[in-house]
């Protein structure tokens, strides 16, 4: 299957960030449509029938997430998640930066479809530049009267409020976002209550990430019935792919769901000449490792389940023969144990002392039973936390640890056999 | 009194209006806290005790959950830092495709390691999580600017370029002297007494500030694979952290098939 082109049509061809070009191909068209001829209601059945689901992670149904909204309270949120953070993705920095309105149109029309009055979207504090793009996107916006009260003589007003953050991976979590933007430390929530019940000011709220959101655009346009005619059976759609590390033209491809895992590696222009296959993780830091005897698994959700993995974010990092796992283990769990937020005695502690020992197998110096132990503190971790980052630990050292156990026995030098360590 | 903290009262009264539009944003108030350090940030080079107090003021909080919340943020420097910020992104994407080069010619041009600021207060220099900008590694960002594909005669030009001025990235307000490390380490901490002595020997602490001890890891394990007793007094335990983990285990294994 090719690569296609919904979100990313004409990125690269054209400046999205003008808003008349944006308009000339189309733009705001739906969102004009929406406060005029539609009720909010239409837009969720449009979100519920496309099947769109989650493309920041989670993969949750996006129309079901809307539903658990109580009806009775009248005061909601909608929360754009622009916090792209997860290793290996870098789809919202692009859609930010060379498609802001899209982004923004996007936001509205979740905004119509739960009927909410405010929308927020959370900028990862390194995206400084693509918050300018976005800020100037939504004053432009609004002062063509896309956004701010009785848009298009609708009688519908809708503020949206850009908002940065300042560094930390954990306000991607969507509970540890709502206390950043409400001005607190980063720290995610017990849940229940789900943000849905008790988010925002303890109003109803929906997180959803970027690329969510501006699905929904094409699907507006082009129909449910269109975006639910791709895909597998429960993975519906189009995904942008960030592929990344051992290919020779890493990007973003945007493709159908069920591409299969070759045909993601082919469409980066495959391997460096010469070079073999080790493995590829392919839904960001967070999940395990696949390998080569599932290089024709569709990529889904399902099929990457099956696999003991995750689609996630859709970051897809491709390894060769050149990767030293162990330091990719001690690299990944780094990052874990270094944006744990401490609130969980598993997740603070566990990633750090995993970090640690993987720090003294890097260095040739692993004690006999580092690994074993390594596996049995990971899966003491899983499942004790408050959010998903501890749990987000084990996934990928378990996987290459399971996989090439002897580039980790060759670090431990009395384990060893003589050759292992000379080399 | 620096010049600095001569001028801030005009500085604050400069930026009472903007805040002012900041907080109306929001339907609370302390929702603006992260927009208003930033700007504070922006104009001061870092988030001196002063913009903390006023901001804290400004948003009818305390001084300290002011600091906590700024603590929590990578972004936020509450010590001053160089006019120009390198961080090198070390992210796996990267470090698979040439972070480590990049980063180690880094180091030996300015001559500082992750965290430091050179001698002459121009550059801090950090190597920081994943950018997302993986498809153009190594990435980096200089003041908050990606800078793309980067190797280590790249690293040379742009240093090359940043020191004689001629790059297009503006320099960072800088209205303090920088010292030689920006982050706030713990050791100064508890030999100022502002806090107390946890964490003594941990290398690497984490956002939590880091607490680490080894008692954590035996408790972890205790937690899910074993009873948990809370009976062991202060000053055994004091003893047994102060050994491997590992000793510990195996002890505690002898102990229990001597007992059977």
């Amino acid at each position: 299957m090719p690569v296609t082109k919904v979100l990313t049509d004409g990125i690269g061809e054209v400046d999205l960030r003008d808003l008349a070009v944006y308009r000339a191909r189309g733009g705001y068209r739906q969102w004009e449509r929406a406060v005029r001829e539609l009720q909010p209601a239409d837009v969720l059945a449009a979100a519920e029938t496309s099947g769109l689901r989650g493309r920041g992670g989670a993969g949750f149904p996006t129309g079901r997430k809307w539903s658990f909204l109580p009806t009775d309270k009248h005061v909601r949120y909608l929360v754009c998640n622009c916090d792209e953070a997860e290793p290996g993705t870098f789809k919202d920095h692009m859609l930010l930066e060379e498609a802001p309105h899209l982004v923004l149109e996007g936001i509205l029309l979740g905004a119509y479809g739960i009927a909410c009055h405010h929308a927020f979207i959370y900028i990862r504090g390194e995206f400084k530049r693509g918050y300018e793009i976005f800020v100037r996107a939504l004053e432009e916006a609004r002062q063509a009267g896309l956004v701010g009260s009785n848009v298009f003589g609708s009688g519908f007003d809708i503020e949206v409020t850009a908002h940065r953050g300042a560094g930390a991976y954990i306000c991607g979590e969507e509970t540890g976002l709502l206390n950043s933007l409400e001005g607190k430390r980063g720290e995610p929530r017990l849940k229940p209550p789900f943000p849905a019940i008790e988010g925002l000011y303890g109003a109803p709220t929906v997180v959803n990430n970027v690329e969510t959101l501006a699905y929904l655009v094409p699907i507006l346009e082009k129909g449910a019935n269109w975006f639910a005619s791709v895909g597998t059976e429960r993975s519906k759609g189009y995904k942008i792919v960030s592929v990344s590390g051992h290919v020779q033209k890493p990007g973003n491809y945007e493709i159908a769901l069920g591409t299969t895992v070759r045909e993601i590696i082919e469409i980066a222009g495959g391997l460096r000449p010469g070079r073999r296959l080790m493995a590829v993780q392919p839904g960001g830091g967070s999940s395990a490792c696949i390998f080569e005897e599932h290089l024709d698994l569709p990529y889904d959700y399902e099929s990457m389940a099956k696999a003991g993995s995750m689609l996630g974010s859709g970051a897809f990092v491709v390894f060769d023969d050149t990767t030293d796992f162990v330091a990719a283990a001690y690299n990944m769990v780094r990052f874990f144990a270094h944006e744990s937020c401490g609130q969980c005695t598993p997740c603070r502690e566990g990633g750090h002392w995993i970090e640690t020992v993987l720090a003294r197998l890097v260095r040739g110096e692993g004690i006999e039973g580092d690994d074993a132990m390594m596996l049995r503190v990971a899966g003491t971790i899983t499942g004790l936390n408050l959010c998903a980052l501890g749990d987000s630990i084990e996934p990928f050292l378990k996987s290459v640890l399971v996989r090439f156990p002897d580039a980790f026995k060759a670090r431990i030098p009395s384990a060893a056999p003589a050759s292992a360590v000379a080399s | 009194m620096s010049e600095r903290e001569a001028k801030f009262p005009a500085l604050l009264a400069e930026l009472r209006p903007h805040c002012e539009r900041l907080i109306a944003q929001y339907e609370r108030k302390r929702s603006a806290l992260l927009p208003i350090v930033h700007l504070f940030q922006e104009r001061e080079g870092y988030v001196s005790h002063e913009a903390m107090r006023a901001v804290a003021a400004m948003l009818d909080l305390t001084p300290a959950e002011v600091e906590s919340t700024v603590s929590f943020y990578t972004l936020f420097f509450r010590r001053p830092i160089g006019k120009y910020l390198i961080q090198v992104c070390r992210g796996l994407s990267c470090s698979i495709n040439g972070a480590p080069e990049v980063m180690a010619r880094c180091r030996e041009r300015l001559g500082v390691g992750h965290l430091g600021t050179t001698a002459d207060g121009l550059f801090s220099y950090e190597e920081v999580e994943c950018l997302a900008a993986c498809d153009r590694a190594t990435c980096a960002q200089v003041n908050l600017e990606f800078v793309y594909d980067l190797t280590p005669a790249a690293v040379d030009a742009m240093l090359d370029d940043l020191r004689a001025g001629t790059a297009t990235v503006r320099p960072l307000v800088q209205t303090d002297p920088p010292g030689a490390i920006w982050s706030i380490r713990q050791d100064e901490q508890v030999a100022t007494g502002t806090k107390a002595l946890g964490s003594r020997g941990v290398t690497n602490p984490n956002n939590a500030g880091g607490v680490g001890d080894a008692a954590g890891l035996i408790m972890l394990d205790r937690i899910v694979n074993k009873t948990v007793s809370f009976h062991e007094a202060t000053r055994e335990r004091a003893v047994r952290d102060s050994r491997a983990v590992r000793d510990v285990v195996e002890e505690e294994e002898a102990q229990a098939h001597a007992g059977h």
